[in-house]
């Protein structure tokens, strides 16, 4: 497909609508005052983030994107509000503090990114111009885990373990008289 | 599909990294609350996720090692979260609050 004389493929138009629903509700995350519509606005980035996964061949990934991200962390974030915020009080709002200098900031970390990924020689050398198309599906994510990256993949389960009971014993109240 | 057909670089899935982690970077600097912060640390991490699979299926020997080091950081993120919200609820049980600038009880 042609339009104004540049061939444009479907996979370009998607990777725009994507990009852009993933930029643009991240960038409403972070401006959004009410804390629970950025909370909202982080599973829509989240999800836009699962779909350049399957752009890439990762499905395998995005099915997990959407399942750990979207699907528990999400939920527990706004759990989390729920539980320290009085969002039915009138005029409940989060002040956005020092916003030209956080975008100045921002925008200098930015520059400097892109004119590393614009300039650099790996870039070039060593990517190829389209994404493998090898079969990357669910065999080759648990051949990889279950081969070479055994131990961290152990490990994960352990720092897991750890980190639910911790967060059970720092999130308990503690009442008198109980143990 | 063949490469010429695909039409997308590997530029731009890392300059979408890189506009993700400034946003976040934006949010990190610019929100008080505790809450706030951990949304804007997860958009960092997805955006460092983003450029892990980028490279990993990208390389002219391409390699699972990138999706892989995404499920681990995935995996981390959650941990991160539940131990976080965790600090952040008790922390407001103690103070009412959760501005991450006014939490002094551990001053001395």
């Amino acid at each position: 497909m042609a339009i104004l004389g540049f061939e444009i493929t479907g996979y370009q138009i998607a990777f725009v609508v994507l990009a852009g629903i993933t930029l643009g509700s991240a960038a409403l995350v972070v401006l959004m005052p009410n804390i629970m519509r950025a909370a909202l606005f982080l599973g829509l980035t989240l999800l836009g983030v699962a779909g350049l996964y399957v752009l890439m061949n990762a499905a395998f990934l995005a099915a997990v994107q959407v399942m750990i991200y979207v699907g528990a962390v999400t939920t527990m974030i706004i759990l989390a509000i729920f539980l320290s915020h009085r969002l039915m009080q009138v005029g409940f709002a989060q002040a956005i503090h020092n916003p030209v200098f956080a975008f100045a900031a921002a925008g200098v970390m930015f520059i400097f990114l892109f004119i590393t990924v614009a300039n650099s020689l790996w870039v070039r050398d060593i990517c190829a111009p389209g994404p493998a198309n090898t079969d990357v599906g669910v065999h080759a994510v648990a051949n990889a885990l279950l081969q070479p990256y055994v131990f961290p993949f152990e490990l994960a389960s352990v720092v897991l373990l750890v980190a639910l009971v911790g967060a059970v014993v720092i999130a308990k109240e503690d009442r008198p008289g109980e143990p | 599909m063949n490469h010429s057909a695909y039409g997308i670089p590997i530029s731009w899935f890392l300059t979408v990294g890189a506009l993700l982690f400034c946003i976040g970077l934006f949010g990190m600097m610019v929100r008080r609350s505790a809450i706030g912060m951990l949304i804007s640390i997860e958009l960092m991490l997805n955006a460092a996720n983003l450029n892990l699979v980028a490279f990993g299926s990208y390389l002219r020997q391409p390699t699972i090692a990138g999706q892989v080091f995404a499920i681990f950081v995935i995996t981390l993120a959650a941990a991160e979260a539940a131990i976080g919200l965790a600090i952040i609820i008790n922390i407001y049980r103690l103070e009412l609050h959760i501005e991450a600038d006014k939490i002094t009880s551990m001053k001395l």
